[in-house]
C-alpha cells in the first residue's frame, strides 16, 4: 500500500469542481492579478452582452403565436450580463490566476493536440488521430518515451476495441486503411 | 401516501439487466469518486453518450448515472483520507478530521466508518426522497407556466446565494448558460437564432457537446497544470474495521449529517460541498466540547460523509418533481432526460413512473452494492490512486472525444466541444464554476418556453407573474434568498468589528 499511495502522490491531484470550498488559497493570484483577470474578464463579458443584445434584436422572424417573440428573451438575458458585468468589474474577487512559461506552453499543448488530433480524425482514421493524442499528451504529462509509446498504442487499440466491437459506434477508419 | 410507483420502480429495478447497471454503475463511480482528477459530473458526462450509444432505455441509464453519482460520494472520500485530497466536492470536510485518523495509524479504520456513515446517508436521503417525491409533485402539479417561471428564479436566486463565495460570478455563468440556450431554432416562430448560418447550429448546440467541453477538456488541462503539487502521504492502513465504541459514537452525528444533507440537497442548486459544509460546523458546534475536531474525531468524520450522501438522494427531489436540479450533478442527468426526449416535472411521476421509480429504487438497492464494495474491497479501490496521470489524462481526452462522434457522428460537434472547453478553462481560471452554466443551460428552454406561454395566456400582461399565491410565494422566497447572505455576512462583520473594539 506504500507503493499505492507514494505513486498517488506523485499525480495531479485536482481538487475537482470544488473552488468554492477549497481549503488552501495556494493556487489563489495575488490581489493585484486577480483584480486585472477580473476586469479583463468583465470587458470581455460586456462586450459578449452588447454584441448577444445586437443580434438578439435584429433576430428576423415571420411571425410569432406569443406576444414575446423570439427577440425578447435573448435582449433581457444581454441587458442582465451586461448589469452582471458591470457588477463583476467593480468587485472582480478572487481568480486563479493563469500558469507562466514553461507551464503554459505544456498546458496549451493539450488543446493543440487535441485540434491536431481531431483534425486527422476522419482523413487519417480513429487509430492514428487517437495514437497521436494520447502519445502526444503522455510527453507533455513527462511520461518515459517508451511507456507513452505502449500507453498510446494500447489507448488505440483498446479504445477502437471497446467502441467498434463492443458499442458497434462506426469509427472514422481512415484513407490509410481504405476507409 | 401513494408509493405505489415505488414498487413498480423496485420491479425495473431488480431485473437481472437493471441489477448489472447498477454493480457496473456503483463500481465505475467509486473509481471516479476515488480518483482526485475526476469527479462525478466528469465521469457522469463521459459515461451518459456511451450509455446512449448503447441503447438503454431511459430508466437503464438513470440508473446508471445515479449509482455512479451515489458511487462517487462514497470514493470521494478514499483520496480525502488517504491524500487528505478530496475526490470530489463533497468530500472536502471529510479530510478535515478523516487525514489526521489516518496520520494516526487509523486510516483503515476511518475508511471502514466512514464507509458505514456514508451507508446511513444514502439510505436515510433514498428513504427520504421516496417519501418526499410524491407530495411535492402533487404540489407541483397545480403549476402553471406563470409559476414555473417563477420557480426557476428562485432557483437560480439560491443558487447565486448559497454557492461559492463570489454570487456574480455564479449569476453569470447561469446567464450564459441561459444565452448558449437560445442558440438554434426558436420552435414558436421558426426563426433561427445565433446560429451564424451554420447548419448544424439549428438544432442548438447539443448538451453532451456542453457539458464534457466544459468538465473534461478544461480539467485535462487543469490537472496538467496541477500535477506534481505535495501532499503528505499516509503509510500505515491499519485496521481495517471500525470499532463498536466509535459506530456508537458517531451514530448521532451520522443521522445529524443524514437529516442536514438531505435538506439542503432538496435546495435547488445547492450540492453536497455546501451539506458536508454546513454538517461538519453543525457538528462541531453540537459535539466538539473537547476540542478534538480537525484532529482526527470519528463524529467529524461520520456527519459530511453522511451529509454528502443524503445531499446526492435530496438533489433528485426537486429534479424528479419539478425538472429543476438540485445540484451540478442532476443538472446533467436532466440533460440526459432531454436527451431521450422526456420532460422532467411533476408529469413525469404519473406519466413514466417506471423512471422515477426505477431511479429511487436504485438508490436503495445501489446503497447495499455500495456498502458491500466499500467495506472489503476499498483497499482495491485504494489502488487506482496508483494509476499514473499520462495513462488516465489521454484516456479522458479519447472518452471526450468518441463520446461526442458517437452521438452526433460529427467533427463539427468535436471542434465545438474543443472550443468550450477552452473557454470553460479561462474561466475556471478567472474563478468561475461550471455548474451554474449546466443548470443554465438546462433550465434555459424551459424557462423562455414558461415565459412565453404566460404571457401568451395573459395576452402579453405580465401582471400573471404574479397572479397566484404560487408566485407571490416563490418571488417572496427568491427575494429572500438573494438578500438574506448579504444581510447575515453584513451582521456578521459588525459583530467582529464590534468584538475588536470591545477587546481594544
Amino acid at each position: 500500500m506504500e507503493a499505492v499511495r507514494a505513486q498517488a502522490a506523485g499525480n495531479g491531484l485536482r481538487f475537482s469542481e470544488m473552488r468554492e470550498n477549497s481549503m488552501s488559497d495556494e493556487s489563489h493570484a495575488s490581489p493585484g492579478a486577480s483584480r486585472m483577470i477580473g476586469r479583463g474578464a468583465a470587458l470581455c463579458l460586456l462586450a459578449l452582452a452588447i454584441t448577444y443584445g445586437i443580434g438578439g434584436s435584429v433576430i428576423e422572424y415571420a411571425f410569432s403565436s406569443d406576444p414575446l417573440g423570439p427577440r425578447a428573451f435573448p435582449v433581457a438575458l444581454a441587458t442582465v450580463l451586461g448589469l452582471l458585468a458591470v457588477w463583476y468589474f467593480l468587485s472582480p474577487g478572487q481568480a486563479e490566476g493563469f500558469p507562466s512559461g514553461a507551464l503554459l506552453v505544456r498546458v496549451l499543448s493539450v488543446p493543440v493536440l487535441l485540434v491536431v488530433s481531431v483534425a486527422l480524425f476522419e482523413p487519417a482514421g480513429f487509430a492514428v488521430s487517437i495514437f497521436i493524442l494520447t502519445l502526444g499528451t503522455a510527453l507533455t504529462f513527462a511520461a518515459p518515451p517508451s511507456k507513452a509509446l505502449a500507453g498510446a498504442a494500447g489507448h488505440a487499440a483498446l479504445w477502437w476495441f471497446v467502441f467498434s466491437y463492443l458499442l458497434e459506434v462506426h469509427l472514422p477508419v481512415g484513407a490509410l486503411f481504405g476507409g | 401516501m401513494n408509493l405505489e410507483y415505488l414498487w413498480q420502480g423496485f420491479s425495473v429495478t431488480l431485473t437481472a439487466q437493471n441489477l448489472l447497471i447498477g454493480f457496473v454503475g456503483c463500481f465505475i463511480g467509486t473509481l471516479v469518486g476515488a480518483l482526485p482528477a475526476i469527479g462525478p459530473i466528469n465521469g457522469i458526462a463521459l459515461l451518459l453518450p456511451i450509455a446512449y450509444t448503447m441503447g438503454l432505455p431511459a430508466e437503464s441509464t438513470m440508473i446508471l448515472l445515479a449509482a455512479v453519482y451515489c458511487g462517487a460520494e462514497y470514493g470521494g472520500r478514499i483520496s480525502s483520507i488517504l491524500l487528505n485530497v478530496p475526490g470530489d466536492a463533497g468530500a472536502v470536510m471529510t479530510a478535515m478530521d478523516g487525514y489526521p485518523l489516518a496520520r494516526q495509524g487509523r486510516a483503515g479504520e476511518a475508511l471502514a466508518l466512514s464507509g458505514l456513515a456514508s451507508f446511513v446517508g444514502g439510505m436515510l436521503g433514498a428513504i427520504g426522497l421516496a417519501l418526499f417525491a410524491p407530495l411535492l409533485a402533487g404540489l407541483a402539479i397545480g403549476f402553471g407556466p406563470a409559476e414555473y417561471f417563477v420557480l426557476m428564479i428562485f432557483a437560480f436566486a439560491t443558487l447565486g446565494s448559497m454557492v461559492g463565495s463570489q454570487p456574480v460570478k455564479t449569476l453569470i455563468g447561469c446567464t450564459l448558460g441561459l444565452m448558449l440556450a437560445t442558440v438554434g431554432l426558436d420552435a414558436t416562430s421558426g426563426a433561427y437564432r445565433f446560429t451564424f448560418n451554420e447548419p448544424e447550429l439549428g438544432d442548438g448546440i447539443e448538451f453532451v457537446v456542453l457539458v464534457i467541453g466544459l468538465f473534461s477538456v478544461s480539467e485535462a488541462m487543469l490537472i496538467l497544470e496541477h500535477e506534481g503539487r505535495g501532499v503528505t502521504v499516509i503509510r500505515e492502513l491499519g485496521r481495517m474495521t471500525a470499532r463498536w465504541t466509535d459506530i456508537v459514537k458517531s451514530t448521532g452525528a451520522s443521522l445529524r449529517g443524514s437529516l442536514i444533507g438531505f435538506v439542503v440537497g432538496v435546495l435547488p442548486g445547492t450540492g453536497a460541498s455546501v451539506s458536508s459544509a454546513v454538517s461538519y460546523t453543525t457538528e462541531k458546534r453540537i459535539s466538539d466540547t473537547e476540542g478534538t475536531f480537525g484532529k482526527g474525531d470519528v463524529r467529524g468524520l461520520a456527519a459530511p460523509e453522511a451529509a454528502n450522501n443524503a445531499t446526492a438522494c435530496g438533489a433528485f427531489v426537486p429534479m424528479l418533481t419539478l425538472g429543476v436540479p438540485g445540484s451540478g450533478t442532476t443538472a446533467v442527468m436532466l440533460g440526459a432526460l432531454m436527451l431521450y426526449n422526456i420532460q422532467p416535472g411533476p408529469m413525469l411521476m404519473v406519466e413514466r413512473p417506471e423512471i422515477v421509480g426505477g431511479l429511487v429504487a436504485s438508490l436503495f438497492v445501489g446503497n447495499f452494492i455500495l456498502l458491500a464494495l466499500n467495506l472489503p474491497l476499498v483497499q482495491i479501490f485504494a489502488r487506482v490512486l496508483t494509476v499514473p496521470n499520462w495513462l488516465l489524462v489521454p484516456g479522458i481526452l479519447v472518452l471526450s472525444i468518441v463520446g461526442v462522434y458517437s452521438t452526433h457522428a460529427s467533427v463539427f460537434s468535436i471542434f465545438l466541444m474543443l472550443g468550450i472547453g477552452m473557454v470553460g478553462w479561462l474561466m475556471r481560471k478567472a474563478g468561475f464554476d461550471m455548474a451554474p452554466i449546466i443548470l443554465g443551460f438546462v433550465l434555459g428552454r424551459v424557462m423562455e418556453v414558461n415565459l412565453r406561454n404566460a404571457l401568451a395566456i395573459s395576452g402579453g400582461d405580465p401582471s400573471i407573474l404574479f397572479g397566484s399565491t404560487i408566485c407571490v410565494v416563490l418571488w417572496i422566497l427568491a427575494a429572500a434568498v438573494a438578500v438574506l447572505p448579504f444581510y447575515l455576512s453584513r451582521r456578521s462583520r459588525r459583530r467582529q468589528q464590534i468584538a475588536a473594539s470591545t477587546a481594544s
